[in-house]
């Protein structure tokens, strides 16, 4: 066949429009690597998101409520969740465990022992017990002991250490000092007063609250609270991956607030998500315009030879002949273009690993399976668009 | 391939031709496969049409034209193409001569047109040589004379394997000694092909030993 083609090479002129054609090559080029682009950042921010090698904790803890708005100053009830809402954060994928933080329901006093004067109004709450990062002996209560263990938060000592100590020239304490110091605590409702000694067992990074076992919250709000059931207004969530964008969105659509700084890493790779997302979407216009570009293009060269198709067709050219030819006058040039794109992106790929490595983020440097796929089905897009116009013109003339 | 007519009229001579006796439009014709045939044609009877009626490149008529039994119509262009390539040649009688392609790729072009060329190229420069030919071969299709354009497209029909060879006219721009060779070369490649002709002309002559004579 090669001979019959290096003659009809000079019948049909191809090289009309030669510019044109280049000018469409080059923005198919293009095209074809923002595409890429887009998609190869999306694999690689997901490998920066889940991948074991960038994280630091194999599962993290959120602590999760309603953002207080002004509006809803005054109205606790508005920072509760429903029961509809709390089934539906159980229910999202990115959560691993859910439990309820329940506080008090009744006046809790503390008093230091001794001549220390401190006397303070406080409050507790529980989580269940998974969710604690402090394993202690000592973290049980049995209904009719006398001495509660509780747990304060790590930020609670850090505050008074560095914080009040110092600017009112009070003593530092240590963790050891804080957990042999007995506390009166004294819970109370209405003239219905116990004590309690207080003991602190262990300090909490994960929880920022003042903690004490589940068991004891329910004995005492059973007995010193007023009987009703309030619903939870903090709940608290183990998951896999804090920075997961899905998890950000669902609190950001919900109205939920829970550490930003937590999730502050999701959103930097949302944006650059969404700045990718933009990219290729205009990537995928230019990739249309392309396409049209090159489907006229096969349009002029057809019409233009049409009287030496027609002849060819006489002198007894199958049009099969004729396509074969045609789009042996483009495919190559595609795919030289899909493979220069994908060269250009490997070495991109490449680089960006290397410079990401240095501080300490790990990405693939090579190019993801899905991205030589993507190019693999934009190309066969090419192909199909061009063997259908190709089909259709020289069907018109032949 | 057996070639058939029955009561073909062309659509716009259509008066003209149903008035006067023909004995090809309007009737039932079949062409024996291998033979000679001339049909003899005044200017204006439509033989032109005719022969572009044999080759399926106009279809204004009423009648049919019968290939193996079957209409023409019913053939699609693959099989039409694969046909033009191995079973029916043609020499047109305005030539068809590509003018970007020289003498020699003209006569390429039909040879390579299928995968495995019936001649060999010393073949082809064998039979130019008989035409008269060799020394045109390089020369741009644009810049040949018709005498040497009816050569070359005798020479490019000749390329081909055929069972019927289809010719319009083809001596017309020749003198008698080279319509003498020609003719000498085409009935010798029918022969050997074991292929017949179906050659129109304007005038009674005796440059071929033709089995059948028509009057259109």
């Amino acid at each position: 066949m090669r001979p019959f083609f290096g003659l009809i090479k000079k019948i049909i002129q191809t090289g009309i429009g030669r510019t044109r054609l280049i000018m469409a090559t080059v923005g198919f080029g293009i095209a074809m690597l923002l595409m890429l682009l887009a998609i190869q950042v999306h694999t690689d921010s997901n490998q920066l998101l889940y991948s074991r090698k960038n994280q630091n904790e194999t599962a993290d803890f959120l602590l999760i409520n309603k953002q207080i708005t002004n509006a809803m100053m005054g109205e606790s009830a508005k920072s509760e969740f429903t029961p509809e809402e709390i089934a539906d954060i159980q229910k999202q994928p990115f959560v691993e465990a859910f439990g309820f933080i329940t506080s008090n329901k009744f006046k809790v006093t503390a008093a230091a022992p001794g001549d220390l004067h401190f006397y303070t109004d406080m409050f507790f709450e529980s989580v269940p017990d998974a969710f604690i990062d402090v394993k202690n002996e000592d973290w049980k209560w049995n209904t009719g002991d006398n001495t509660i263990p509780i747990i304060l938060p790590n930020d609670f000592l850090n505050l008074y250490n560095f914080g009040f100590a110092l600017s009112q020239g009070l003593p530092q304490i240590s963790q050891e000092t804080v957990k042999a110091l007995p506390m009166k605590i004294t819970i109370s409702k209405g003239l219905d007063v116990q004590e309690f000694s207080g003991r602190i067992v262990g300090f909490s990074d994960r929880i920022s609250s003042i903690l004490v076992p589940g068991n004891f919250m329910e004995w005492a709000n059973h007995k010193f609270g007023d009987g009703t059931v309030t619903a939870p207004s903090r709940v608290i969530i183990k998951t896999k991956d804090p920075s997961n964008p899905v998890l950000v969105k669902y609190l950001n659509d919900k109205g939920y607030t829970t550490n930003q700084d937590k999730i502050k890493h999701s959103m930097t790779i949302l944006i650059v998500q969404t700045i990718v997302s933009v990219i290729g979407f205009f990537g995928v216009i230019l990739f249309l315009f392309a396409l049209l570009v090159f489907s006229m293009f096969i349009q002029l060269v057809v019409v233009s030879c049409k009287r030496e198709i027609q002849l060819l067709v006489t002198l007894g050219t199958a049009p099969r002949q004729l396509r074969r030819y045609l789009m042996w006058q483009f495919i190559p040039l595609y795919v030289i273009t899909g493979i220069v794109a994908l060269l250009i992106l490997a070495g991109l790929q490449w680089w960006a690993s290397n410079v990401l490595a240095a501080n300490k983020m790990f990405i693939d440097p090579m190019l993801s399976l899905v991205t030589f796929g993507a190019a693999v089905l934009v190309l066969l897009l090419v192909y199909l668009v061009n063997q259908l116009n190709v089909r259709k013109y020289v069907g018109e003339v032949s | 391939m057996q070639i058939q007519l029955e009561n073909l009229v062309p659509i716009p001579l259509k008066d003209k031709v149903l008035q006067r006796s023909s004995d090809i439009w309007n009737k039932e014709v079949s062409f024996t496969p291998g033979s000679f045939v001339k049909i003899k044609a005044p200017s204006g009877t439509g033989k032109t049409t005719l022969i572009h009626y044999l080759y399926h490149i106009r279809y204004d008529y009423t009648g049919k034209v019968l290939i193996n039994g079957k209409l023409w119509q019913s053939y699609n262009k693959e099989l039409i193409a694969t046909m033009r390539q191995q079973q029916v040649s043609v020499i047109f009688q305005d030539l068809r001569i590509f003018e970007q392609l020289t003498a020699e790729e003209n006569i390429e072009l039909k040879r390579v047109m299928i995968p495995q060329p019936y001649c060999t190229t010393e073949k082809i420069r064998e039979m130019a040589a008989r035409l008269n030919v060799t020394h045109v071969l390089a020369q741009s299709g644009k810049t040949l004379s018709y005498g040497e354009r009816q050569r070359i497209a005798i020479l490019r029909a000749l390329s081909q394997p055929f069972q019927w060879l289809i010719m319009d006219e083809p001596f017309s721009h020749l003198d008698d000694e080279n319509a003498q060779r020609a003719a000498d070369l085409i009935a010798e490649e029918c022969r050997t092909r074991g292929a017949g002709f179906i050659l129109t002309d304007l005038d009674h002559d005796s440059r071929f030993a033709y089995d059948t004579h028509y009057n259109l």
